[in-house]
This record gives C-alpha cells, structure tokens and sequence, in this order.
C-alpha cells in the first residue's frame, strides 16, 4: 500500500493544526473524506440535482438513479441478497431505532427478555433500555472478560426461551473488540431470538457479510466509512421488513392514499418517509466504490499491522493503562487508555497543541465506563491513511503529556 | 499559544494536592453538578457563619482544570463575605469569558485565565462557580 499516495486522496490531511502537520486519529468518531466523495456531491449539485422519486424529467430520473445505485452499493459491500433490505437512515442510531420503534413495539412484551453486551454504544442500548421500560420487558447485560472480549459463557447461560432480542456490538467503540457475531446470532436464533449487529464501527474496517453472519439486523453510518454525514443504512432480512409497520410516515412510503385509507410503499421505500438524503447516498456510492478498489481485506491487514505497531509502542508510555484487548489480531483499530496522573482532557489537550486529534470522555459506552470503574478515557483510532509516523508522533506526545504534569506515582 | 501558560504550575499543584478537599459536618448548603459530556464531577459543601462563608469543602473527579479550579476557588472565598464571594465569582467567570476582570479580587485564581483561549475547556474551569451559584442560592 502506497500511503502517501492515498493520503493525497484526502484533502484535509495535509493540514496544519497549530502550526504542526494534522494527526487525525479520532477515526471511531467520523472518518475523513476522499476527493472522490466531496466532488460525489458537488457533482450531484452542479449537474444533476432533482428530488428523487418525483419528477418525469432527465435531471430525476438521474437523481433517483445515483440514489438506487447506491443503495445497491451499500447492499453489494454488506453481501445483502437485495436492495429491498436496505433501508437508508440518518446513521446507524436511526437505524437502530427503527427496529426499536416499529419491530421492537410489535413483537416485545411484558416479561420477554433482550440480551445487550456491556460494550454497547448508547444507541444500542438506550433504544432497548426504553423499550423494556415501556413493555415490561427485563434486559440481560453480558460482561465482558478481564482480557477485554466477550464473556461467551455468561453470553450461553442469559439465553433462554424468554430471549426475544439480542443486541451485539460487531467492533466495540471503545475496546476496539471484534465480537464473535456469527457464534452468537447461531446460539440466539436456537433460542428463537432475533438479532442485531452494531455494524457501526465493523463495516468501515473489515469485510461484511451479513448473509454469512445471518442475523437479522445489521447498522451502518456513512460517516464512519468514508461517506458524508447524515447516511446510514439499516439492513433487515426482507421477511423481516415485510412484518414490520413503517417507522415514519409521510410522502414516499406510500403507494395510494385516500382521506379513509392509505397503502404502503414497497420494501424498502416502506420505509423512508419523506425526501431522503440523497445527497449522502450518493457520497456514500463513492466512498464504497473507494473502499473496494482498495479492498477491504487489504484494509484490515494493514491497520492490524497498525493496531499492533500502536499497542507495542504505546506500552512504553509510563503510567499507560489500556483497556480491551491488547492482542491486535483481536481487535479493531481501536485503543482506549489512561495515563496515571493525566486525566484524558489534558491528554487531549496537550496532544492537540502537537496537532494530533483524539477523543476523550465517555465514548457514549458509560455502562463500559462505570464498569472500567473510570469517568473518562483517552482514545486513538485508526484509518489505512494513518502511518507508523503518527503513532511515533502520538507516542512522542503522550510521553510529554506525562512529563507536563510531573513523574507523579 | 503555550501549554505551559495553560498548565501553569500552580494549577498542577492544586490539581495533585487540592486544598479544601472532603466533606463538612452539618452543611448549610451543599450542591453538585458535571460535564456531562466529559464526566467531570464537582460537589461543594458549606458553612455559614452569619453573612460569612465560614468553611467550605469539595469533593470530585476530573481533569487538572476542573479539579484544580475547584481548590483554587474554595481557597479565594473561604473567610469572605457572600457578597465578596459573589464579586470574585463574576470577575473569575468575566475572565473566562474573555471579557475584562479584576485581577486584585482574582488572586491566584487568575492562574486559569488561558483556559479562556480552549473553547473546549471552558466549561471544565467553570463547573465549580456553577456548583458554588446553586449551592450559594440555598442560603436565605
Ligand atoms: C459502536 C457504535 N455504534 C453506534 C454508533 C452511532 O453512530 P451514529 O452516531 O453515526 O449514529 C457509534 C458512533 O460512535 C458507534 O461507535
């Protein structure tokens, strides 16, 4: 892989953040974008910009053309068996809870059981802890192990024949844990359970296949892989999205209505209620064609190599502690840590005046942060644009952070 | 623009070796709040002797610069009147705002006036005033 040519390919990379050359690792939150999807929509606005599904005219049938064949994008890149199973949202906590509102108000009741992972991000699990609350049902927490991956057993003995729902996180926002998605929609479905896989971080780093996986739901957000914001896309078996009322409602999801009766759109336009984001689908038909010329399996291996290079490096930071796994074969590009001494603001701080970007806080995972027993955390994310340099770069700072606030024990 | 001027050392100290830390036996007021979005935590207790901030006492978690304002503040207002603790709030919390401020009444809490050039830490400096305001409107 030819890094610095790559990076060319990403305008906002080759800025200077205080003087210093940017350092972009806050890639779990959004990802940076490629020429190729900025010029997508600016393309779209100068040449062809009509509202989808509407006109008779060259400039809509074009407009509603770039906005299927992205759907078909998005289907091709997850492995979907149809276009009638995506459903484009605003992102993957849209996506989440349309199952939460319009499956899950069906089909949850008093007394059933949902079973979520303690490595949650909050949009996959405020939806279902509302959920609970509203019908009377019971949630499930499966731990994590010391080691930062999934408590498998704990997972086997919380399934029983109340399960109606699993909820699973595929790449953990925070440890970066890549969880065993398939074993897990195998032993739910056993049980009857439906299942929905958090694709958010998974699908910008690793190939997806959701018919291999075979569960039930899977979310994306564009942003996260590329693409503008404001784009996600639900995926849903289509005996799935057949059973399930819409979520809202409006133009586009309709096929006739009358003052006393209106009938549906068909799958998946039964979904999509108003003007949609074209504009972002059609970005994120550019970030996917861009993700694939690459290919994503040369994607993970480079960023293993990556996430491997970090947590070898990052281990010589005094007073370092990181959370999740600490084998890079078992994870993400994903690195949550604390600095005895600094607490992850002044990291951040101190790592920003050296032009380095990360995230501190909570992560939207606090159920994983009260179970670290820690308020905040320092966290470093990776991209294929990211280079050993930068980890060099963010190592170097760490340690200064350090210094800056003196070798206290 | 340097860390130093942010991470002064006297803001270092407070936040290794906070003053006024812990709790107050029968407070007259008492009161907390966070960051939500950073997780920062503030609770202040006080006691009141007459129209004077006798003691007063914190207790939280957080970065260097909500946790060494914390201690920097009990400092400035423990002994004073509540009028004279109102009047180093105002000026503290101009300060921050960017706008002019009394550096005699500051003190050292004029220590965290470069916090005012980190958009983002601003409200890490100000969640003690806000803890302090509420716990100072229990007073009658
Ligand atoms: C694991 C995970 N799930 C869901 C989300 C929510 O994504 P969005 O905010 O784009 O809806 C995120 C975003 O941080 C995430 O990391």
């Amino acid at each position: 892989m030819d890094i610095e040519r790559i990076r060319k390919d990403f305008p906002v990379l080759s800025r200077m953040v205080r003087d210093k050359k940017l350092v972009y690792l806050d890639n779990a939150a959004t990802t940076q974008k490629p020429s190729v999807v900025i010029d997508a929509v600016a393309d779209l606005y100068k040449n062809y910009n009509a509202n989808v599904h509407r006109g008779v005219y060259l400039l809509a049938e074009e407009s509603t053309q770039a906005y299927e064949d992205s759907r078909e994008a998005v289907r091709r890149f997850i492995n979907a068996n149809s276009t009638k199973e995506i459903v484009f949202t605003r992102n993957a906590t849209e996506a989440l809870n349309l199952i939460a509102y319009t499956w899950g108000e069906a089909n949850i009741h008093a007394g059933d059981e949902i079973v979520v992972s303690i490595m949650e991000h909050h949009s996959n699990y405020v939806p279902w802890f509302r959920l609970a609350h509203r019908k009377g049902a019971v949630i499930k927490i499966v731990p994590s192990r010391m080691d930062g991956e999934l408590d498998m057993d704990a997972f086997k003995s919380m399934l029983s024949d109340k399960t109606k729902l699993v909820g699973i996180v595929h790449m953990s926002n925070v440890f970066g844990t890549i969880n065993p998605v398939k074993e897990i929609t195998a032993l739910a479905h056993k049980k009857g359970a439906a299942v929905v896989v958090d694709g958010a971080q998974s699908a910008p780093h690793m190939k997806i296949d959701v018919r291999d996986i075979d569960c039930d739901f899977f979310a994306v957000s564009g942003h996260k892989m590329l693409g503008p914001t404001g784009i996600g896309a639900l995926y849903a078996k289509e005996s799935y999205l057949e059973s399930m009322e819409p979520f809202l409602s409006g133009g586009e999801m309709i096929l006739k209505v009358t003052l006393d009766s209106v009938v549906y759109n068909e799958l998946p336009w039964k979904f999509e209620a108003g003007t949609p984001n074209y504009e972002g689908a059609i970005g994120l038909k550019a970030a996917i064609g861009y993700l694939e010329k690459m290919g994503m399996d040369t994607i993970e291996s480079y960023e293993r190599e990556l996430t491997a290079y970090a947590l070898e490096k990052m281990k010589t930071v005094p007073g370092i502690f990181i959370y999740g796994p600490l084998r890079a074969e078992k994870k993400g590009g994903i690195i949550a840590f604390n600095i005895k001494g600094v607490h992850s603001h002044d990291i951040g701080t101190i790592l920003d005046s050296e032009g380095i970007a990360i995230r501190a806080g909570h992560h939207c995972a606090q159920p994983l942060m009260i179970d670290c027993g820690v308020s905040a955390m320092a966290r470093a994310s990776f991209y294929f644009y990211n280079t050993k340099q930068e980890i060099d770069s963010l190592v170097a700072a760490l340690k200064k952070s350090k210094e800056i606030f003196g070798h206290v024990a | 623009m340097s860390l130093e001027e942010l991470f002064k050392e006297i803001i270092i100290e407070h936040y290794q070796h906070p003053k006024n830390q812990g709790h107050l036996e029968h407070p007259d007021a008492k009161s907390d709040g966070s960051n939500p979005l950073c997780g920062d935590e503030i609770a202040m207790e006080l006691i009141f002797d007459g129209n004077v901030v006798r003691n007063v006492m914190f207790t939280g978690n957080g970065c260097s610069i909500s946790q060494s304002a914390a201690s920097l503040i009990t400092e400035a207002i423990k002994g004073k009147t509540i009028e004279e603790t109102r009047t180093i709030m105002n000026e503290y919390k101009n300060m921050l705002a960017g706008k002019e401020y009394n550096a005699d009444i500051l003190g050292d809490l004029e220590a965290l006036s470069d916090v005012k050039r980190y958009p983002a830490r601003v409200k890490c400096a100000s969640l003690s005033v806000a803890v302090l305001d509420q716990a100072l409107q229990q007073k009658k």
